[in-house]
């Protein structure tokens, strides 16, 4: 072979290289990245994009194809504007070929319309809103198709596990305090997503057993969401005679009301959500007051709700020496559904994509993730459910689904304990 | 034989042109200036810069009202967002409701807006400075308070998404809404130098004199309203459109102060200050993605530079370096002139020989 033959031979060499190093999928991972849910999110993508990466790429068709991240911040929390041009500049300038993240819900809902325009596939993994999926993808499938959810549960899935946990405590406070017709405050924060859930709580705890919880209602609070003193409702719960306190509270609200309810010693036993008490800074935001309190998160330490959570769990905290939020459980699972679900479409054809991933079928993290007809995350028994999570000894422990009795089943996650009612509750109202 | 130049022939437009417009250096970068928004996609039909330009027009249309109500009138509106997020919704409304396409509805949200201006503006009669502020900022507060209340109505929390779109394509997007704020931009702009505009300026300057010469200044500061909310109602329903989804978002405190930020920011009472302020903050915002953490840091510390250096706004900053007033006749001259382009009078003087006694 002459020096034009080798010279060839390098060329098409340079070639197939070139070729090679093209084989990128781009993903685009959005949220407020100022802020812990956007870091979040960018953190669990992070890990997966590693781990996928690792072990050799995605496999689509008879290419290998390495995952490229790029973060694009959204800055939704201040506006929704800037959140939608930054999705619009992610995918003409940028070139991202996916979409991964989002967590307010207004914001998310002008970003997944930018989406839809382009035909990107969209998995949201921080907001929770019904209607960013509800009444989008099954009226106007064709437009929406694309949009998927993978983390959290829909806000009205939400709301079922927190009914469930305050089922518990309402059943705790009956069996180990013998109060057959426990009292139940309500504490929600005056928002537009908390209304419905104060109406239909208020309706099931009074109804009796076995539709509702036989328990009595004593009243309904609203402290603003970003209330810093929530002494006088407490009292007034206080004078009312309960014993369990319902929460509803996103917003900042949380963390005064966790440290009002452990200096006044309240006897009541908090549960429902609380926001602020899933973050593993919630004892030192509330000086140490906050412990017992009660709410829904994603994830604790210990439990493992499928056989990839603690290894999830231990890799994140091992790297980015924080517990992860369900932002970043969300995001990671979504790196790794779509990786699947490209490897199993065979090809990045977009509408072979979405049908792949209507497929899915994904034990991540946080349970078992099958989409239902509107592409939103199943819940319930042998899906994902959420865990009930309380702050005992100074960490959060896991108390529920504990021998949750559902469907003829039974559903228990390893390293899920009792649920412990504080210790001045028990003392002001055993009989 | 010549004839006299008729007003409208082309010999007039280049005169014009030549004498008017490009012997001074403001009204040749103003002409510039929509000569580049005209020409743009000639150039470039990249979806995102398309995106951003047809967004800062419409924000530089909603400073614009801003700055004609309290810039002008010295009506300072801090709650701008309830005509902007009004109008967006009703548009978005009545397009779910009726089926009428946004030809339509965003002027009937306008239009709701115009009304809205007054209420808002009744107070006004009776509350002044920071008094009145604080009423116009009750009403973006009152009113998301009431998308929370009928969220069955008004989509709640979520807002209302699927909005029809402005055009078929981002190109027809951008010169529709382009064309609709420049035509706005010249209304409110022949308004702001009509009498009007001059009877605005005197009653933030001193509004019991103005009542003493038999101006009826209820009128005037109700009008004030009304106009601004009109153009505010306007970008708000071409915003809403444009992004398919009105939400509680457009009734953000943050969206009631940007229109500020942008006017202070280009200079006030100018109409065209507002404009310039949007044209340079809003698209200097998106570079700065480039450098994520330091965005917002990076943009306070270029509005806090500019505010020191030029503390009556980048416009009047600029263009009083560029032109200069005529001391005898008071029109304005280029500043390489050295005698007024309408009088002669020399512009530079020289400074008086100190007299020895």
């Amino acid at each position: 072979m002459g020096r034009i033959g080798t010279a060839v031979l390098w060329a098409v060499a340079l070639l197939l290289g070139s070729g090679v190093s093209a084989q990128t999928l781009r993903i685009g991972v959005v949220g407020p990245m100022a802020f812990v849910q956007g870091e979040h999110t960018w953190y669990g993508a992070t890990l997966a994009a590693e781990e996928i990466n690792r072990a050799g790429g995605v496999q689509i068709g008879n290419q290998r194809y390495r995952i490229e991240l790029i973060r694009v911040d959204t800055n939704e929390m201040t506006s929704v504007t800037d959140a939608a041009t930054a999705v619009e500049r992610a995918i003409t300038a940028q070139r991202v070929d996916f979409l991964v993240g989002g967590f307010r819900s207004e914001a998310v809902l002008a970003m997944t319309e930018v989406a839809a325009d382009y035909r990107k596939i969209f998995i949201i993994t921080g907001a929770a809103l019904d209607g960013l999926l509800a009444g989008r993808v099954d009226r106007n499938y064709e437009r929406f198709k694309y949009l998927f959810r993978v983390s959290p549960n829909k806000s009205s899935d939400l709301a079922r596990t927190s009914l469930l946990l305050a089922g518990e405590v309402i059943q705790a406070v009956r069996q180990q305090l013998g109060i057959p017709r426990p009292r139940v405050a309500i504490l929600a924060e005056r928002a537009a997503w908390a209304d419905p859930l104060v109406e239909t709580a208020g309706r099931l705890f009074a109804a009796p057993p076995p539709q509702g919880y036989g328990a009595e209602v004593v009243g309904t609070w609203r402290p603003s969401a970003t209330a810093t003193d929530v002494t006088p409702e407490l009292t007034a719960i206080q004078r009312a005679g309960a014993q369990v306190i319902f929460t509803v509270l996103s917003g900042p609200v949380g963390v005064p009301f966790g440290r009002d309810w452990g200096r006044l010693r309240i006897p009541a036993a908090p549960v429902g959500i609380n926001v602020e008490a899933q973050q593993e800074t919630w004892l030192r935001a509330t000086d140490n007051l906050g412990t017992y309190v009660a709410t829904l998160n994603s994830l604790a330490p210990g439990v493992a709700i499928t056989p990839r959570t603690i290894p999830f769990i231990s890799t994140f905290q091992a790297r980015f020496r924080q517990f992860p939020i369900y932002t970043a459980s969300g995001a990671y699972g979504a790196i790794h559904i779509l990786a699947e679900a490209l490897t199993r479409a065979g090809t990045t054809n977009v509408d072979a994509v979405v049908r792949a991933l209507e497929a899915t079928d994904y034990t991540g993290p946080t349970g078992r993730i099958v989409f239902d007809r509107t592409h939103d995350v199943t819940w319930g028994p042998g899906y994902t459910t959420g865990l009930g999570v309380q702050w005992v000894g100074g960490r959060m422990q896991a108390f529920w689904p504990r021998n949750w009795q559902v469907e003829g089943r039974v559903v228990s996650y390893a390293g899920v304990r009792p649920y412990q009612l504080p210790p001045w509750v028990v003392e002001a109202w055993r009989r | 034989m010549t004839g006299p130049l008729r007003v409208w022939s082309l010999p007039w437009a280049l005169l014009y042109l030549r004498h008017e417009v490009l012997a001074l250096p403001g009204r040749t970068l103003a002409l510039l200036f929509v000569l580049f928004l005209l020409l743009f996609p000639l150039f470039s039909q990249d979806p995102y810069w398309l995106r951003i330009l047809t967004l800062t027009a419409i924000f530089a249309l909603y400073a614009a009202s801003w700055d004609l109500l309290s810039g002008y009138t010295g009506q300072v509106s801090l709650g701008h967002a309830f005509f902007f997020g009004l109008s967006g919704y009703t548009s978005a409304i009545l397009g779910r409701e009726t089926g009428l396409s946004p030809a339509l509805t965003i002027p009937l949200g306008a239009l709701l807006a115009t009304l809205a201006g007054v209420l808002v503006g009744l107070p006004s009669l009776r509350v002044r400075g920071p008094y009145l502020s604080l009423v116009t900022l009750a009403f973006p507060i009152i009113a998301t308070g009431l998308i929370f209340l009928f969220p069955r109505f008004t989509g709640g929390e979520l807002g209302l998404s699927g909005l029809p779109r402005l055009g078929q394509s981002r190109l027809e997007e951008y010169y529709l809404v382009v064309v609709i704020f420049l035509i706005s931009l010249l209304i409110l702009w022949k308004l702001a130098s009509s009498r009007i505009g001059l009877l605005f300026h005197a009653v933030r300057e001193d509004e019991a004199a103005v009542r003493m010469v038999g101006v009826n200044t209820v009128r005037l500061k109700l009008l004030a309203f009304a106009v601004s909310a009109l153009f505010a109602g306007i970008a708000g329903g071409l915003h809403a459109h444009y992004l398919r989804v009105a939400g509680p978002d457009s009734l953000s405190l943050f969206n009631s102060i940007q229109p500020v930020i942008w006017s202070v920011f280009g200079g006030i009472a100018t109409i065209y200050g507002p404009v310039a302020g949007t044209f340079l903050l809003f698209p200097i915002l998106e570079i700065l993605r480039v450098t994520e953490e330091l965005r917002m840091l990076a943009f306070a510390l270029l509005i806090l530079l500019v505010m020191r250096f030029l503390p009556q706004g980048v416009v009047r900053g600029v263009l009083d370096r560029l032109e200069e007033v005529c001391p005898r006749c008071k029109v304005r001259n280029a500043f390489t002139r050295r005698h007024c382009r309408a009088c002669g009078v020399e512009l530079h003087l020289p400074a008086a020989k100190e007299v020895k006694p």
